[in-house]
């Protein structure tokens, strides 16, 4: 029997512990996931309410697309900028597996960038036409998003590939020119298919959280907007279910018994479906009142708990996938102290930074509304 | 190629991006402490351009420049990673701070108060070239990794001989980029002049502080960077004269319609302007790249992501012994040989097309090919050793071979001369001249008739270790002996070589390339 071949770990000890690593890249992925849900869920989002505004009955789904179209481009901005971090990391632990399945399907993984451009600059276009609703922004929006479902689809196939060592040699010699996708793994579509509605529903938990605060300035549009996002948020989180279902009878067996028999899996697992179901029930009991009350922030908050066990579910069953390959713990460590201790601090300032500037953007709004108030 | 295309445009763009936030920031302080509408106007403008170019463009290429090395070098890349993952960490929060100040900068114009939006612009403009000054150091320590080498420390690494000098280059080029750019978005009418002249004034300030810090910079680089920039290649010379050229032009451009005639200043003249901004990066880029041939980290791994520790047990244990990833099975035939060349050449190579291999080998045979593996660190100082055993290099040899049918003649004493120049270019001339510099051949042959050439050759292989055996066929073998003589007996000022390559570049200089190494091995 052929050996299975495995790209070998790199001679240079890793710069810092596996635990920080690890706790680093599931919170910027968690971050990822969630700017990527609001580009991609926002997309279909205005995409659909720009579609419906565009008869005159549906004024509020004018209004949504037009406040959401300003939104896109920065959603998509830290969809990259996160995942750039994400990236990193994951190259760090577990770089040997990510490079080659990067490989196989080189040609695609390419292909992402200047997908992700066509992308951007379609929001842009979209966000600068939206509001006039005349000629091609809907179009350039479509394919926006279309281009984001592909980009989605090559990282599935992209983050399955390198969890299954075993494809990697007859896939290479079936086409080494790098134009490979991983189908022949069946939990592809349905991991595909969970992560896009999953996209959907994220952002619908976030709309809901906004919708509460659009209230103060315009109550019929805020509920309007709770509601309708709670709805959506219901319908594809039952769907999601099904989809997860599906995902664990497609992923191989002893993975999946990883969440019954592994403890720590066990536990995440049976977290995340509590902390789902809470979320749902609590938007849908928030907003169904006339009056949608604050429960609809807390089942929004139950949503990004429940992201965060998910990426760390996923993170756990990639562990049990490359068991056979690779014991992070007996990677050689040394770690560069002095050099951990400033990224932390020049981390915490930046998120200041960015926290000041939004500060500096609120104040001058609040002062902005002072100005233009009728005295 | 389309690689090395998105890696310039990124370069391009991200040094913009890091000279266009200072011009910006410090324009509208200028605009507001001198009340001037227009001018302000202009800087709003300015910065939606900027956003929409730096943002998208910027940022994405990127992130393409990092899909793009995991795929090429993944053992570099992985390398990299192990060493600097912390230094990319810290750039990554400079950059997360740059986009977000970046899009608020743009977007804030009318609802923040002119100091806050000012504070904002500066934090923009420090992030990015906090930015820049962390990736500055992962860049450079691939050519010079200095004290690295022996101690593996981090800060070693990071503030490596060429840190300095290369920091203040690339700044003093943001700077130019910031007033090329700053004539795209040029007012039509009003303001035209005021602009003009402020953008030509920041190229001329990057442009004063270029030349010394390049001059500083190539004081630093290892000896075989600076031969290759002293003339050695022609690719290294073309880019060295484009670089200058493009960069002289652009000056001019700016003195003549920036600040004598701002009118001309026309779109035509603009995208004239940028284009020598991009043969500027260009060419600075493409030397930086080669000028580290044939390591991508010095000293370290090859270009062909070989490590320079590894070299040795391939040799002796062959390829197929330490690959993961074959395509075939037989170890000796031409597919075994394909795959190879995939696997050792296929960085840099491709069959055809880029720095392509067919018309490099056009008129080796199999064996010869496979003997001049074995030299193919020789041949110009840019090649790494050939990593394999006997039977690898004649699997490759056998493929390389096969790119072209074997050559067939039928010499007679109108074509031999012409016949000779060829078979002298596909056997001796990738390392020889007859009458340059580059190893010449004029001292051995002057004075022999063409039949003691030919006599020589049969004892080529045994006069040095590092001459392949001469295996040509017979017409061939005298086809090139009359061109040997015929050359080497040209009186000298006939012989146009000399004036072409650079004084001071001799057999033993550039032998040096090879030395770094011999002794890591």
């Amino acid at each position: 029997m052929q050996t299975i071949p495995i790209p070998h770990v790199d001679p240079l000890p890793l710069p810092g512990p596996v635990w920080l690593f690890t706790a680093l890249l599931l919170v910027v992925f968690t971050l990822h996931v969630a700017a990527m849900n609001s580009a991609l869920g926002g997309g279909i989002w205005t995409l659909w309410n720009y579609l419906r505004g565009r008869h005159s009955e549906h004024p509020y789904s004018r209004r949504l697309a037009n406040e959401l179209a300003q939104l896109l481009p920065t959603f998509l901005a830290f969809t990259v900028t996160l995942g750039v971090a994400a990236l990193l990391f994951v190259q760090v632990l577990f770089g040997n597996f990510l490079y080659t399945s990067s490989i196989l399907i080189g040609s695609l993984w390419l292909a992402v960038i200047p997908l992700v451009m066509v992308a951007y600059y379609g929001f842009y276009y979209f966000s600068y036409t939206a509001e006039k609703g005349k000629g091609i922004a809907g179009c350039v929006l479509a394919i926006s998003v279309c281009v984001l479902l592909c980009i989605a689809f090559i990282f599935v196939n992209n983050m399955t590939l390198m969890l299954s060592p075993g494809r990697w040699l007859a896939m290479y010699r079936a086409h080494p020119n790098g134009w490979n996708l991983n189908l022949g793994d069946h939990s592809v579509i349905p991991r595909y298919l969970h992560i896009i509605n999953g996209a959907i529903a994220l952002f619908s938990a976030i709309l809901a959280h906004l919708g509460m605060r659009k209230m103060k300035a315009d109550a019929a549009y805020g509920r309007w907007l709770v509601q309708r996002a709670a709805l959506v948020f219901a319908a594809c989180t039952g769907l999601q279910f099904l989809l997860g279902m599906w995902l664990l009878l497609a992923i191989p067996r002893e993975i999946a018994m990883v969440l019954l028999r592994d403890p720590l899996a066990g536990a995440v697992f049976g977290l995340s479906l509590i902390s789902v179901i809470s979320a749902m029930l609590m938007i849908l009991l928030g907003s169904l009142s006339e009056k949608p009350s604050p429960l609809v922030h807390i089942g929004f908050g139950m949503t990004l708990v429940t992201l965060l066990l998910m990426v760390s579910l996923r993170y756990l069953l990639r562990l049990a996938y490359l068991k056979p390959y690779v014991s992070l713990g007996a990677l050689a460590v040394r770690s560069q102290i002095g050099v951990i201790v400033l990224f932390l601090i020049l981390f915490v300032g930046g998120l200041a930074t960015v926290g000041y500037m939004l500060w500096l953007v609120a104040r001058g709004a609040k002062t902005r509304v002072s100005a233009m108030a009728p005295r | 190629m389309l690689i090395a295309l998105v890696a310039v445009l990124h370069v391009f763009v991200s040094h913009f991006a890091v000279g266009g936030g200072f011009f910006l920031v410090v324009t509208e302080s200028l605009a507001r402490r001198q009340n001037d509408a227009v001018l302000l106007d202009y800087c709003k403008r300015h910065s939606k351009f900027f956003a929409l170019l730096t943002l998208v463009f910027g940022a994405i290429s990127g992130v393409g420049i990092w899909f793009t090395i995991g795929l090429v070098s993944p053992e570099a890349t992985s390398s990299l990673i192990h060493t600097f993952v912390w230094a990319w960490a810290i750039e990554w929060v400079f950059f997360f701070v740059e986009i977000a100040a970046a899009i608020i900068y743009a977007k804030s114009w009318d609802s923040l108060s002119s100091r806050d939006h000012q504070i904002v612009g500066w934090i923009y403009f420090v992030a990015a070239w906090m930015s820049l000054f962390v990736i500055n150091g992962i860049l450079t320590f691939m050519l010079t990794p200095g004290r690295w080498i022996e101690t593996q420390n981090f800060w070693d690494g990071m503030f490596n001989p060429t840190f300095l000098p290369s920091l203040v280059a690339r700044t003093a080029v943001s700077v130019i980029l910031a007033g090329i750019f700053g004539y795209i978005t040029l007012p039509r009418n009003e303001g035209r002049e005021k602009v003009s002249r402020w953008a030509a004034m920041w190229m001329m300030a990057g442009a004063m502080v270029l030349p010394l810090s390049l001059w500083w910079y190539f004081s630093r680089i290892p000896l075989f960077s600076q031969l290759y920039l002293n003339g050695v290649l022609i690719g290294v010379r073309h880019a060295v004269r484009g670089g200058v050229g493009f960069t002289l032009m652009a000056l001019v451009i700016a003195l003549v319609c920036g600040v004598w005639k701002p009118r001309w200043m026309r779109p035509p003249v603009v995208a004239l302007l940028v284009v020598c901004g991009l043969g500027m990066i260009g060419a600075g880029e493409y030397l930086r790249e080669f000028v580290r041939k044939p390591w991508v980290i010095n000293q370290v791994i090859y270009a062909n992501d070989i490590r320079a520790a590894q070299v040795e047990a391939l040799q002796a244990k062959g390829v197929s012994h330490t690959a993961n990833f074959l395509l075939t099975g037989d170890t000796a035939g031409l597919a075994y040989g394909e795959n190879l060349f995939q696997l050792q050449c296929g960085s840099c190579h491709a069959a055809s097309g880029y720095r392509g291999m067919r018309h490099r080998v056009d008129g080796w045979d199999a064996a010869f090919a496979a003997d001049i593996l074995q030299h193919i660190h020789m041949l110009r100082g840019t090649m790494p050793p050939y990593a394999g055993d006997e039977q690898d290099r004649k699997a490759l040899g056998q493929y390389l071979a096969s790119l072209n049918p074997a050559w067939q003649f039928n010499v007679t004493d109108a074509n031999r001369l012409e016949i000779g120049e060829k078979v002298f270019g596909a056997r001796c001339g990738h390392c020889h001249t007859v009458n340059g510099n580059f190893r010449p051949l004029r001292g051995a042959f002057e004075k022999e008739t063409p039949s003691q050439v030919q006599e020589i050759f049969p004892a080529l292989g045994a006069m040095s270790s590092n001459m392949p055996e001469f295996n040509a066929p017979d017409d061939q073998a005298q086809a090139l002996a009359f061109y040997i003589s015929h050359e080497a007996n040209l009186p000298i000022s006939h012989t146009a070589a000399p004036t072409e390559m650079p004084t001071g570049s001799n057999h033993s200089q550039l032998l040096r390339p090879a030395e770094p190494r011999q002794e890591v091995r």
